[in-house]
């Protein structure tokens, strides 16, 4: 049964945020835009998360709070705060208050996800789901390499994308025991911003869960990635096959 | 030297726009410090948020309404044609002033200036100047991102 995950903050902006991250998981998402709205909401779905704002007219997160654990049957609800205040007395008062999290402003959503799976367990939407995206467009295998093969073009959007869909492909590796990666840009028609830092990301999370990872580019983007402080250094070879005799 | 005024502005500011930027947008932001701020053309959206207890003030985001539309798409992951309209970039434009602003709030706290913040408020329109007077402090921030600039304007003062 899907989690039902309740967003409480007065920016629209944020609520969309926080859906989007919670996107590829079978969750049920609801809204409300003010402590007393959410209070309501609360009382009729019983979320299984609540992620609430501090700052909104009408009621703020704190006064939502108090009255949430003041609440029998709700008290147990857990919740994470979204803070703009990082202030050391606002995040001792949020923590005495009994949340379960808190997170400051800014933020990204793969963060709040990763904030969520230490309190509970997501479940990625089964592929058959029709409002599922096909996140295997990105990943084929070759033996015992799983190969990323990034789109012709690189924008934020398709990197937040990919950004996810890595961290659940990341997750499915270490069950299987596979240990080897190939980044294959070979179909990327610009080198951008939003490339390089998807680039140094996929490094950092395979470095993280020990993920042995190739970059396989063209010459030309090869030449291209030496070009930024960020990427010069990183070797990259031509050619899947002379990638996959370097994992080997 | 006032607690006020002897807080780094600059540094303060400068961390916090470039952080938010980062993070919320993918986009790198430099300090346009030393250059003179352009003037304002074309239709201008400013982001302001108000703090008020032992320090009152407030903290404005100037951009203008192609770069409003370009930070729009960008939180919103989204193209800007697909932006639905004024309502979606204001609620943008006011939740990042109130990070830049919650951020100013805590480090305003942390040295025992405490406030509240109030609910970001949007004002847009062409070919006005926003003067500011009675403050302690009151200082302009330039930004630029590529082709386009950010101003961040602080005035702030004790409640005593």
């Amino acid at each position: 049964m899907a989690l039902k995950v309740l967003t409480v903050d007065d920016s629209k902006t944020i609520r969309m945020i926080v859906k989007k991250a919670f996107k590829q998981y079978d969750c049920a998402m609801f809204e409300a835009e003010n402590g007393v709205e959410g209070l309501a909401m609360t009382a009729k779905e019983k979320p299984d998360l609540i992620v609430l704002d501090i700052t909104m007219p009408v009621m703020n997160g704190i006064e939502m709070l108090e009255r949430l654990k003041s609440e029998a049957t709700l008290k147990d609800i857990p919740v994470i705060m979204l803070t703009a205040e990082s202030g050391k007395d606002n995040v001792m008062q949020i923590v005495k208050m009994g949340v379960k999290d808190y997170m400051v402003k800014p933020f990204k959503g793969e963060d709040l996800i990763g904030r969520v799976e230490k309190i509970m367990k997501l479940t990625l939407k089964s592929a058959d789901d029709g409002t599922a995206d096909n996140g295997n467009k990105y990943f084929s295998q070759i033996e015992d390499v799983t190969v990323m093969a990034l789109p012709l073009r690189v924008t934020r959007p398709v990197s937040v994308e990919v950004e996810s869909k890595l961290q659940s492909k990341l997750k499915d590796m270490a069950e299987s025991q596979h240990k080897k990666m190939i980044l294959d840009l070979c179909k990327v028609a610009e080198t951008n911003v939003s490339l390089i830092k998807l680039i140094i990301s996929t490094l950092q999370r395979c470095q993280s869960a020990k993920v042995a990872v190739k970059v396989v580019a063209s010459a030309k983007q090869g030449e291209e990635l030496k070009s930024f402080q960020e990427t010069g250094g990183i070797p990259v070879l031509n050619t899947i096959e002379e990638a996959r005799a370097a994992l080997s | 030297m006032s607690l006020i005024n002897s807080l780094d502005l600059k540094s303060l500011i400068t961390n916090v726009v470039g952080n938010v930027f980062d993070t919320m947008l993918s986009m790198e932001v430099e300090s346009m410090e030393g250059q003179p701020l352009e003037s304002n053309n074309g239709t201008q959206i400013v982001g302001s948020v108000g703090f008020a207890g032992a320090v009152l003030g407030n903290l404005n985001l100037h951009v203008n309404e192609e770069f409003a539309c370009r930070i729009t798409a960008a939180m919103l992951g989204m193209e800007t044609d697909e932006i639905e309209g004024d309502e979606e970039v204001h609620d943008v434009i006011g939740e990042l002033c109130n990070m830049i602003c919650g951020d100013l709030k805590s480090r305003l706290c942390d040295v025992g200036l405490t406030c509240e913040l109030s609910i970001p408020s949007i004002t847009s329109g062409k070919e006005f100047k926003i003067e500011s007077r009675g403050w302690d402090r009151s200082e302009h921030f330039g930004f630029r991102s590529h082709n386009h600039t950010a101003l961040v304007a602080v005035y702030m003062k004790s409640a005593n």
